[in-house]
C-alpha cells in the first residue's frame, strides 16, 4: 500500500517535471497529442475491454467534439470552456443514440453500425461546407484559455495530464462500482448477467455514453490545441488506429488506454527517420509493428507490464528469503 | 425529353447492377471467410487493391499480355489469402486471442498494404489500362446509350457468379466447403480435410475480391480508394444483406446497394449517395439482423456474431 503510493507520487513527479526536463517544443507537442489520444483510447478500453462492445466509429465522436466546439467558438464567439462543454454534451447524445443498436447486435454487426456512423459523420464534415469549412477546414480556432490566462504548450500539458489522471481515477472508481461489475458481467455472459438482475441495456448505454464523452472531450481538446481543423484526422482509419491503440495497450487493463495511446502516438514519430528515400516508410513500419504486437502479444503492453511486475516482485521476495505469499494475502494487501 | 430520361434510367440500371454485383463479389469474400473460420476479415478489400496494382504493374511496366498479367496477378492474390491464414489467423488463434484481435490485425494489415502501395507507387491514382474499352466509348441501341465499361463488367461479373454457383452447388469442392461451413466438427468426423477446406476458403475469398477489384479498376482507377475507401464497407453491407451466410443474398444485396447508389445520384445528389447507403445499412441491421436476402438461416440465429 505504502509502496504503491510512492510509485504514484513518482509518476506524478515525472509528469510534472516533463516539460522542464525536455525543452524541445516538437516533443512536447507530440506528448500533448499522445495524452489527447490516451484520453480517447481510455474510453475504448472502457467500452470494449470492460463492457465488451466494439466500436469502430470513435473517430466520429472525436470529430463531433472537435467540430462542435470549434464551430461554437469561431462562428458564435462562445467562450471556449462552454463550447467544450456543449461539444461533450452533443457527443454524449450521439453516443446514447448509437448505443441503441447494441441492444440487439453483437460484435461484427455492431462494429458495422459504428463504422457506418463514422463514415456518415465524415461525409457530413466534408460536405457541409458552410458550417465545417469542408475539405479546406476551419481556421483560427481560439486556443484553450481560462479567463485571461492563455494556455501555452507547457501549461496545456499540465492541463491534459490533469484530465488524464482524473479520467483514470474516475474509471478506477467505476471499475469497482456496481456499474463496473455489471459491465464485466455482461461482457462475460449476458444471459447469466440478466438472470442475476443486471440491466444490460442500462449498462450498455452507460458504457457507450462514457466512451463518447471521452472521445468528444478529447476531440474538443484537440481542436483548441491545434488551432485549425481539417477532415483528415477523422477518417475511418483513425478509428481503427484508436482501437489498435487500445489493443496494443491492453484491453483489460486500466492503464491500457494510456500505454497504448502514448506508445502508438510516439511510434510513428520515432520511426520518422530523416534518411533520404525512406521518408514514406514510417507508416509502413508502424502498421507492421502494430500487427506484430497484436499477433504476438494479445494481452497488450499493459498485460505484459503487470506480468513482469508480478514476476519481479516474486523474484525480489525470493531473494529476501521470505516465503511466497498466497494469492489471497496479496489481494488483501492491494 | 422522356427518351433522354428513359436512357438515363436504363444507363443507371445497367451500371448499378454492374457495380453492385462487384460489391456483391467483395461481400462474397466476407461470407466465405465467415463461413469457414467464423471471423470477419477487415483486410478483405485489400485483395482488390493488391490485384489491381499487380495487374497494372505487370501490364504497364513488364509489358505482359493481358491474359498472362491477369492470371498472374490473380494467382498472387490467391497466395495472399494463404499468407493471411498462416501469418495472421493461425498465430492469433494459437494464442487464444478473441475475435477483436483478428479485427485489429486485419485492419492494420489493410493500413500496411496501403502504405506498401504508397511507398512503391506513390499516392496518386493511375489510369487503368483500357482492357475493357476506352472510358468514353458508348454503345447505342436505338436512341439509348450505354457505356461499354459497365456492359463489360456486367457480363464478366455475371459469368463469374454463374461459375461460383456451379462450383458451390455442382462440384465436390463446393460440397466440402458447404459441409465445413455448416458444421465444422461433423465435417471432420465425416473425413473431410477441414484444414484443406479452410485454406480453400481463404484462397477463394481473396481471389474473388481480387477479380472484383480488377472489375472495379476502370471506375475507381488504380488507386488507394480500392484498398480502404467505402467500397470495403459496401462489401460488408452486401454480405450483411445476405445474413453473412447466403452467397446469393450477398450478390443480391450488392446489386441493391449499387442500384440505390446510382439512383440516389441520379435523383438526389452524388455527394450524399454514401450516406444513403450507410443509413440503409443501419436500418437493415436494426430491423432485420438476419439480412433481407437470406434463405439459409432459421429465424433468430444471426445477429449474434
Amino acid at each position: 500500500m505504502k509502496r504503491k503510493r510512492i510509485y504514484l507520487l513518482l509518476l506524478f513527479l515525472i509528469i510534472f517535471l516533463y516539460p522542464f526536463i525536455d525543452g524541445n517544443a516538437y516533443r512536447l507537442y507530440v506528448m500533448n497529442r499522445a495524452i489527447i489520444h490516451a484520453i480517447l483510447v481510455t474510453g475504448i478500453v472502457f467500452l470494449t475491454g470492460f463492457a465488451g462492445q466494439i466500436s469502430l466509429g470513435q473517430a466520429g465522436f472525436y470529430a463531433i467534439g472537435a467540430y462542435v466546439s470549434s464551430i461554437l467558438s469561431v462562428r458564435l464567439g462562445m467562450p471556449v470552456v462552454f463550447s467544450i462543454l456543449i461539444a461533450v454534451l452533443v457527443s454524449l447524445v450521439a453516443g446514447l443514440i448509437l448505443s441503441i443498436p447494441s441492444f440487439k447486435l453483437k460484435a461484427f454487426f455492431l462494429s458495422l453500425v459504428t463504422i457506418a456512423f463514422g463514415q456518415v459523420v465524415w461525409v457530413l464534415l466534408l460536405n457541409l461546407d458552410g458550417l465545417t469549412g469542408g475539405a479546406n477546414g476551419l481556421f483560427s480556432i481560439p486556443r484553450f484559455h481560462f479567463g485571461s490566462f492563455m494556455f501555452d504548450d507547457a501549461a496545456y500539458f499540465y492541463l491534459l495530464a490533469f484530465f488524464l489522471v482524473l479520467v483514470i481515477y474516475v474509471m478506477y472508481r467505476i471499475k469497482n462500482s456496481y456499474m463496473g461489475r455489471s459491465m464485466y458481467a455482461i461482457n462475460n455472459d449476458i444471459i447469466a448477467a440478466e438472470t442475476c438482475g443486471i440491466n444490460s441495456k442500462r449498462t450498455k448505454i452507460f458504457a457507450f455514453g462514457f466512451a463518447s464523452i471521452l472521445a468528444g472531450f478529447s476531440g474538443a481538446l484537440y481542436a483548441h490545441y491545434e488551432g485549425f481543423l481539417t477532415p483528415e484526422p477523422f477518417v475511418f482509419f483513425e478509428s481503427a488506429n484508436f482501437v489498435a491503440m487500445a489493443v496494443v495497450g491492453g484491453l483489460h487493463h486500466l492503464a491500457g488506454g494510456v500505454i497504448g495511446g502514448i506508445a502508438l502516438t510516439w511510434l510513428p514519430e520515432l520511426l520518422r527517420l530523416d534518411i533520404a528515400g525512406f521518408e514514406n516508410y514510417y507508416l509502413l513500419f508502424t502498421s507492421l509493428i502494430v500487427i506484430l504486437f497484436v499477433v504476438l502479444l494479445p494481452k497488450g503492453l499493459g498485460g505484459l507490464f503487470s506480468e513482469l511486475l508480478v514476476r519481479l516482485k516474486e523474484r525480489w521476495r525470493g531473494k529476501r528469503g521470505t516465503e511466497r505469499e498466497t494469492p489471497q494475502v496479496r489481494k488483501r494487501e492491494e | 425529353m422522356t427518351l433522354q430520361f428513359l436512357s438515363d434510367i436504363l444507363q443507371n440500371l445497367v451500371s448499378g447492377i454492374a457495380v453492385g454485383s462487384t460489391y456483391g463479389l467483395v461481400g462474397l469474400g466476407v461470407v466465405f471467410l465467415w463461413q469457414s473460420i467464423n471471423r470477419i476479415n477487415f483486410a478483405n478489400i485489400s485483395s482488390a487493391m493488391i490485384s489491381v496494382y499487380l495487374f497494372y504493374s505487370f501490364y504497364t511496366y513488364v509489358n505482359m499480355p493481358v491474359a498472362i498479367a491477369l492470371i498472374l496477378s490473380i494467382a498472387l492474390v490467391a497466395l495472399y489469402g494463404l499468407a493471411l491464414r498462416y501469418l495472421i489467423y493461425e498465430p492469433i488463434t494459437k494464442r487464444g486471442a478473441s475475435k477483436l484481435e483478428f479485427v485489429v490485425a486485419t485492419l492494420m494489415l489493410t493500413v500496411l498494404m496501403m502504405s506498401v502501395i504508397t511507398v512503391i507507387f506513390g499516392g496518386m491514382p493511375k489510369p487503368f489500362p483500357p482492357i475493357f474499352g476506352e472510358s468514353g466509348s458508348f454503345i447505342r441501341i436505338g436512341s439509348i446509350t450505354l457505356s461499354t465499361i459497365y456492359l463489360y463488367i456486367f457480363v464478366i461479373a455475371g459469368v463469374l457468379i454463374i461459375f461460383l454457383h456451379m462450383l458451390l452447388r455442382k462440384t465436390l469442392v463446393g460440397k466440402l466447403l458447404r459441409a465445413t461451413a455448416q458444421n465444422n466438427e461433423a465435417a471432420q468426423l465425416m473425413g473431410i480435410n477441414v484444414n484443406l477446406t479452410t485454406s480453400l476458403a481463404f484462397v477463394l475469398a481473396t481471389t474473388i475480391v481480387g477479380i472484383a477489384g480488377i472489375l472495379l479498376g476502370p471506375i475507381y482507377f488504380v488507386s488507394l480508394e480500392l484498398g480502404g475507401g467505402s467500397i470495403g464497407i459496401k462489401g460488408f453491407a452486401s454480405a450483411v444483406m445476405g445474413g453473412l451466410i447466403d452467397p446469393y443474398g450477398a450478390i443480391l444485396g450488392g446489386i441493391l446497394i449499387g442500384l440505390i447508389e446510382n439512383f440516389s445520384t441520379l435523383l438526389i445528389s452524388s455527394t450524399y449517395k454514401d450516406i444513403i447507403s450507410f443509413v440503409i445499412l443501419i436500418t437493415v441491421l436494426m430491423l432485420k439482423p438476419n439480412g433481407i436476402f437470406n434463405w439459409t438461416t432459421k429465424k433468430g440465429e444471426a445477429g449474434q456474431a
